[in-house]
């Protein structure tokens, strides 16, 4: 195992290096040498859109069967297939493009940065299929977690989602390989929209709603930020077409003749698109839509708030890597790195002390996304890409698995409501499946979290002094980090998974025994029953008979009306909890699966993993400038004189290991299953519930967000609102009525003469005479 | 084809008047409006074979006219559609009209005759402005425009509409005669330098372009204050939220479509044109007072509970970008302030539709009584949902390809660029920190627009008192049940046939627009050119004449 480890530790140290080689190989391709995709290519953009349009189609034609989902997932398994072909074809060869047409393009002169184009064209080199390959695969493993989790839904809501679904696909296709950033933008802001759909669509929820319009206007606040980046990139390189801006970069020199290093552009346009980024992947102040977001349904939380589009600020800036790369001072790497520090252990406090096993993972993300973050800004590339890769499999298992007890226990969230959940009929492939990927967010040794995380912390510690403001620091604040995760992350395993079998079905009880028995009412028809009460009489007779799709049989009459089952009492013994169904167990099994084999990256491929060969042969690589810094040995940091690349592997997991056990402590059960060291008995009680009366008021100033919502609500909602209700008054007594003011004097003349309707048209004649006046006045002064 | 263009509404006028029986009356309107879009779709289609050269919008196309009206003072009736702005803005008003009759088919029960009637002279005048290149003629149906609208507000508004008619027409009215005092002033000296008087407005353009920079400034403020009242300039929007609030759907509809745009298109025409070295030395003032209306509209937006006078609001936030592009007065800003004229005018147009909709079923625009309507209205929502992303300026939709070209001018616009040497700027007076303040804008676009979608589409059921009572047997099949015994008698839950038939041009438009605006683009993009080479000659000359001029005495010429 030594010998295994030394050997990791060697290639974890190359893998830098490797990317110094690789900056030089793959100079001439990211210099602006393009070839020619396949047109088939396209396909990957285009499926998806064609799953899009036929959802519609579908809805429109009233399709009350699961075949939107069978068509998303099949139209989303071969775009993956697509990615696939293209990727082995591209495989180790330059970045190919594909043009299919201007989609804003505009001229005013024949000089340089006087055309503007941005086409609907695109790029594929090494880091936009390193994102599709995992975007599209595991898109089509969640539609059909998606197909049976959204089921209760069949009908118009079924097609919605899905409609929203591959669109939300088509717009991280053109987000990732789109060749221009105004075509980025197009996919930011499309996903966006997906996101507030897909958030939104329990919308009758009002939590729904309103964390749908927070998720949009947050990252709104942020697309600015890259909007004037984008128009920045215009005004100083006269082009935003990635391969151009490269070359420039590439030679250095500004089309007005000055540096790039000397120029202001070199951090300016840098610290915009970062704006952008912290937006989309929460973080900082950023991060409050992301925990709302959760209102979801959680494929969609898997998919999008996980897995994807939350890490589109990661890729936003591995893009743009080259130009943040060309500050010598590095200035925005640094808040970068920073940046992604304080949210990574800010989010995981609060994880601590939440309850919500949702909500956890979602914090969760939050703070791996301050992870991959904090990766960029200590110029590892390699490494905020690989833990993008990997948490994207790790963290949506445990959505899924999330989403599979949501499913089966009527929406319960809360752990202290859950317990032995793994023991329980039907639930041991997602207990399996929780602790795969928990171990992978934990970081134990040898699983895919593991190395990804590895990579980053090790090279955070050996970066040199001074290049990033503060590295080191950065460093220990992930580490420390680390074990907090591994904590929070068994908390939540120890108190719902296992330990002995108990457990409280959530409010949405009712909600599921409705939307499996009486086959008609559907959780939007619930919804509306409880949204307000006009009990109007339900129609039932949708045509979907009877039939219990999922195998059960209650003792429910299936004829009962939903009026009846509103006074279902949730706790009462009625309840079996409902293990999922075949599509999501082989959603759960395959993202699993793949999970685990995420870690085999770390082997094949050159040196680094295959991670860092795909990176080395992007333009995200590292500048043979800074990374000679970086990988230099005479000014390599340590690790308390040790090599951080060697020990880091001992370290982060004695840290991991520390963090589990100080979980199995307070949280784990009695026996084995709490590693020997726990003593819990039932789902509500614990030992940490001591610590929670000892640290009072902290604990609950962290359950509630350390209050950051409602700091926004009173310093920039609530005053905002104010101004717009002053300004409004004002616009109503001020200016109109200044404005009617002058209106009385021709009318108040006009009723001199005649009253009523009538002197409207006097003081339309008066006008009249006044205007002739000024003309006749005008002309006067003109002539003399 | 022109007077065929603009006199047929004209001519469906008689058959509305002395059609037999009333259930006739919206047909023949109906017919009447459809000529039009018939002629401009010909025309469309056709372009390349009429339109001469597309390098020029100056000179005359096959299709001009040209009829003596008054030969003793050079008035003549000269109509033409050599500019691709004109042919933009003509295709709106001959796609709104039509719509505007099928959406008002069971809005409008009473007076039908008035109704339509007016509704057929306004479109007249509407397509007369944009194809008259005489400014009298110009003139007279801007001011033409008037009276249709006054009627429509105050016969067919709700319940305070009689004075919103007037200070609508109180209002705009004041303001065009000082910009006619303009155009008179410039015929004026015209005539006194060539001893001819002609107010073809070519002509006037150049005879304008050469007076000094002072005098200038007045035409341009005259000019200025008229069609600023239209557009509206903030602070002179006041007597729009009124309006908009009163007067009946299809009102609404044309007053967003197509009436604002009479003023940016004046202001783009005439004003700039007549008297660029003042817009030259205004544009940054002005800029501000756009961006102000975009700020303050759009906070007030959020304040709004009349879901309607929201959205009239957003009107003077969105034509505040309008007149940022144009001012920023380079190619990337005008081209984005003439696209916003015609995206405004379709998807504001349509957010006035679905709520007209709304309107006709339940009798209230309080979002505090009305709500949620996703889940009994869904084909609504659906579009309600994607005409709001539209106006948001999502990219994909027609909105984003608008703002973003106009922010894109305001930031281009400026010396900090030139002065660096830097590829991507133009010559202006505007900058990066115009277009970044502006953009907040587009932040608040967001908070107003998804408070208004989350309210009326989502969230629990709410329906005014009274509504709730019906059985709702049909709450979930979409828009084949209808409800016996309502109010609204022959409309069903959901969207009509019909209903869709106005919204889905729309939103198809919406959507061609914003992935493929290069048509668009193509056919303004000359018009817009000489604009801009207009104001960068006067740029030049003006730099010229501060480089001459060691007493640089004029403040108006130092930018």
């Amino acid at each position: 195992m030594l010998h295994l480890l030394e050997l990791l530790g060697s290639s974890a140290l190359a893998t830098t290096l490797a990317s110094t080689d690789a900056a030089l190989a793959s100079a001439p391709a990211a210099g602006g040498g393009v070839i020619a995709a396949p047109m088939w290519a396209s396909l990957i953009v285009a499926l998806p859109l064609l799953g899009a349009v036929l959802s519609t189609l579908m809805a429109v034609m009233g399709v009350r069967t699961k075949l939107p989902a069978l068509m998303t997932v099949g139209l989303l398994a071969a775009s993956f297939v697509t990615t696939l072909a293209l990727f082995l074809q591209l495989q180790g060869g330059p970045a190919a493009g594909l043009k299919l047409y201007d989609w804003i393009s505009l001229s005013w002169g024949s000089g340089a940065g006087q055309t503007f184009t941005a086409s609907f064209g695109f790029d594929f080199d090494h880091l936009t299929l390193l994102w599709m390959l995992f975007v599209t695969g595991l898109s089509a493993i969640i539609a059909l977690y998606a197909s049976e989790y959204m089921s209760h839904d069949v009908g118009p809501g079924y097609c919605r989602f899905f409609f929203a679904f591959n669109l939300f696909v088509f717009s991280m296709a053109c987000l990732v390989m789109g060749d221009n950033l105004l075509l980025l933008f197009l996919g930011w802001e499309g996903v966006g929209l997906c996101s507030y759909l897909l958030i939104g669509y329990f919308y009758r929820k009002p939590a729904a709603v309103a964390a749908a319009k927070k998720a949009f206007i947050v990252n709104r606040i942020g697309d600015l930020g890259l909007l004037l980046g984008i128009l920045s990139t215009f005004a100083v390189f006269g082009t935003i077409e990635y391969t151009k801006i490269f070359a420039i970069i590439e030679s250095g020199v500004l089309p007005n003749g000055q540096k790039l290093a000397e120029h202001w552009a070199n951090w300016v346009i840098p610290a915009l698109l970062t704006c952008g980024a912290f937006g989309k992947s929460a973080q900082l102040f950023f991060y409050v839509w992301l925990p709302d977001a959760m209102e979801g349904p959680t494929p969609v939380s898997a998919l999008i708030h996980a897995a994807t589009m939350v890490t589109a600020g990661v890729f936003l800036i591995a893009r743009m890597y080259p130009l943040f790369v060309s500050d010598p001072h590095l200035i925005v790497l640094s808040v970068v790195a920073w940046a992604g520090a304080i949210t990574a252990i800010w989010a995981a406090t609060i994880e601590m002390a939440i309850f919500d096993i949702k909500r956890v993972m979602g914090y969760s993300t939050i703070s791996q996304l301050g992870f991959m973050f904090a990766g960029l800004g200590i110029l590892s590339p390699v490494g905020a890409s690989f833990h993008t890769f990997t948490h994207a499999f790790f963290k949506a298992t445990l959505f899924l698995g999330v989403g599979a007890v949501m499913h089966g226990f009527g929406g319960q969230l809360d752990l202290r409501r859950l317990s032995g959940v793994a023991w329980m009929r039907g639930f041991g492939l997602v207990g399996i499946a929780m602790l795969i990927g928990s171990i992978n967010l934990s970081g134990v040794p040898f699983t895919a979290g593991y190395f990804s995380k590895d990579i980053i912390l090790a090279d955070a510690f050996a970066l040199p002094h001074g290049q990033i403001w503060g590295s080191t620091a950065v460093a220990w604040i992930l580490l420390i980090t680390a074990g907090m995760t591994a904590y929070y992350t068994f908390r939540t395993y120890f108190r719902v998974y296992a330990g002995p079998k108990e457990f409280v079905p959530g409010d949405d009880a009712e909600l599921l025994e409705l939307g499996r028995h009486p086959k008609g009412v559907s959780i939007e028809e619930w919804h509306k029953q409880h949204g307000h009460g006009h009990g109007h009489g339900h129609s039932h007779g949708h045509g979907h008979g009877h039939d219990h799709g999922h195998g059960h049989d209650h003792g429910h009459g299936a004829d009962k009306t939903a009026t009846q089952r509103v006074d279902f009492d949730p706790t009462t013994e009625e309840f079996d909890p409902h293990p999922p169904g075949a599509a999501m167990k082989i959603a759960i099994a395959v993202a699993m699966v793949l999970a685990i084999a995420a870690a085999s990256l770390y082997f094949i491929g050159p040196k680094g993993g295959w991670v860092a060969g795909m990176i080395a042969q992007s333009s995200a690589a590292l500048p043979e400038s800074v990374a000679t810094h970086a990988g230099g040995d005479h000014a390599h940091g340590t690790f308390f004189g040790f090599d951080p690349h060697k020990v880091m592997y001992y370290v982060s997991a004695i840290v991991g290991f520390i963090g589990i056990l100080i979980a199995a402590v307070l949280h784990g059960p009695r026996g084995w299953q709490g590693l020997f060291v726990g003593s819990r008995t039932q789902a509500e009680k614990s030992r940490a519930d001591a610590f929670v009366t000892l640290f009072g008021p902290i604990t609950t100033a962290a359950r509630n967000k350390w209050y950051v919502d409602e700091i926004y609500d009173w310093t920039i909602r609530t005053p905002l609102l104010v101004l717009g209700h002053i300004l409004h008054f004002a616009d109503k007594l001020g200016v109109d009525g200044l404005v009617n003011l002058a209106g009385q004097i021709p009318r108040g003349l006009g009723r001199a003469f005649q009253t009523g309707q009538r002197g409207v048209l006097n003081g339309y004649a008066l006008s009249m005479a006044a205007g002739i006046a000024v003309l006749a006045m005008i002309a006067l002064l003109a002539s003399t | 084809m022109l007077l065929a263009l603009i006199f047929s509404p004209l001519l469906a006028l008689l058959g509305v008047v002395f059609a037999p029986r009333k259930s006739q009356v919206k047909h023949i309107a109906l017919a009447g409006m459809l000529l039009p879009l018939a002629i401009v779709s010909y025309l469309l289609l056709n372009y390349s074979s009429w339109s001469g050269t597309t390098a020029s919008s100056g000179r005359a196309t096959e299709l001009a006219v040209s009829l003596n009206w008054f030969p003793d003072i050079g008035l003549k009736l000269v109509l033409d559609l050599n500019s691709g702005v004109s042919v933009a803005l003509v295709a709106l008003t001959a796609l709104l009209g039509p719509l505007c009759v099928i959406g008002s088919h069971t809005a409008i029960t009473t007076r039908v005759r008035t109704y339509y009637g007016w509704l057929l002279v306004l479109q007249s005048a509407m397509l007369g402005v944009f194809c008259a290149r005489d400014v009298i003629l110009f003139y007279i149906f801007f001011e033409f425009t008037l009276v249709p609208m006054f009627v429509l507000i105050s016969l067919y508004g709700s319940t305070n509409r009689k004075a919103a008619a007037i200070k609508f027409f109180l209002y705009t009215f004041t303001g065009s005669v000082i910009a006619l005092a303009g155009l008179v002033y410039v015929a004026f000296v015209n005539a006194k330098g060539t001893g001819e008087w002609t107010f073809a407005l070519d002509t006037l353009t150049q005879a304008s372009q050469r007076l000094p920079a002072g005098t200038q400034a007045w035409i341009f403020a005259a000019l200025l204050l008229g069609f600023a009242v239209k557009v509206p300039l903030f602070p002179l929007h006041t007597w729009l939220p009124l309006a908009h609030t009163e007067a009946p759907t299809a009102g609404s509809v044309i007053l967003a479509g197509v009436l604002l745009k009479l003023g940016t298109y004046g202001i783009l025409v005439v004003a700039i044109p007549f008297a660029p070295l003042a817009a030259i030395a205004f544009a940054p003032w002005l800029a501000v007072l756009s961006i102000c209306g975009i700020l303050i509209a759009g906070l007030i937006c959020w304040t709004q509970t009349d879901i309607k006078k929201l959205v009239a609001y957003s009107s003077v936030a969105h034509l505040g970008f309008c007149m940022l592009g144009m001012f920023a007065m380079n190619v990337a800003g005008v081209q984005g302030s003439v696209l916003y004229m015609i995206n405004h005018g379709l998807s504001t147009g349509a957010l006035f539709f679905c709520i007209g909709m709304m309107y006709e079923r339940y009798h209230t625009r309080s979002l505090k009584e009305v709500g949620g309507l996703a889940a009994k209205m869904p084909i609504w929502a659906c579009f309600m949902v994607f005409f709001a992303m539209a106006s948001v300026g999502l990219p994909g939709l027609n909105g984003f390809i608008s703002e973003f070209l106009c922010v894109m001018g305001a930031f281009q616009a400026g010396d900090l660029w030139a002065a660096q040497g830097l590829p991507g700027g133009t010559a202006g007076n505007l900058g990066p920190y115009f277009a970044a303040v502006a953009g907040t804008g587009m932040i608040i676009a967001a908070i107003y627009t998804l408070y208004m979608v989350g309210a009326i589409c989502f969230g629990p059921l709410k329906e005014p008192a009274g509504h709730a009572d019906h059985g709702h047997g049909s709450a979930h099949g979409g828009g084949h049940g209808s409800h016996a015994g309502d109010d609204h008698g022959s409309l069903p839950t959901d969207l009509s046939a019909r209903e869709i038939g106005v919204l889905l041009p729309l939103a198809a438009l919406c959507l061609f627009l914003g992935l493929r605006p290069a048509p668009l683009m193509n056919l303004v993009d000359p018009a817009v050119k000489d604009t801009v080479a207009i104001v960068e000659k006067a740029r030049t000359q003006a730099k010229a004449t501060a480089a001459a001029a060691d007493d640089n005495t004029s403040a108006l010429t130092a930018r």
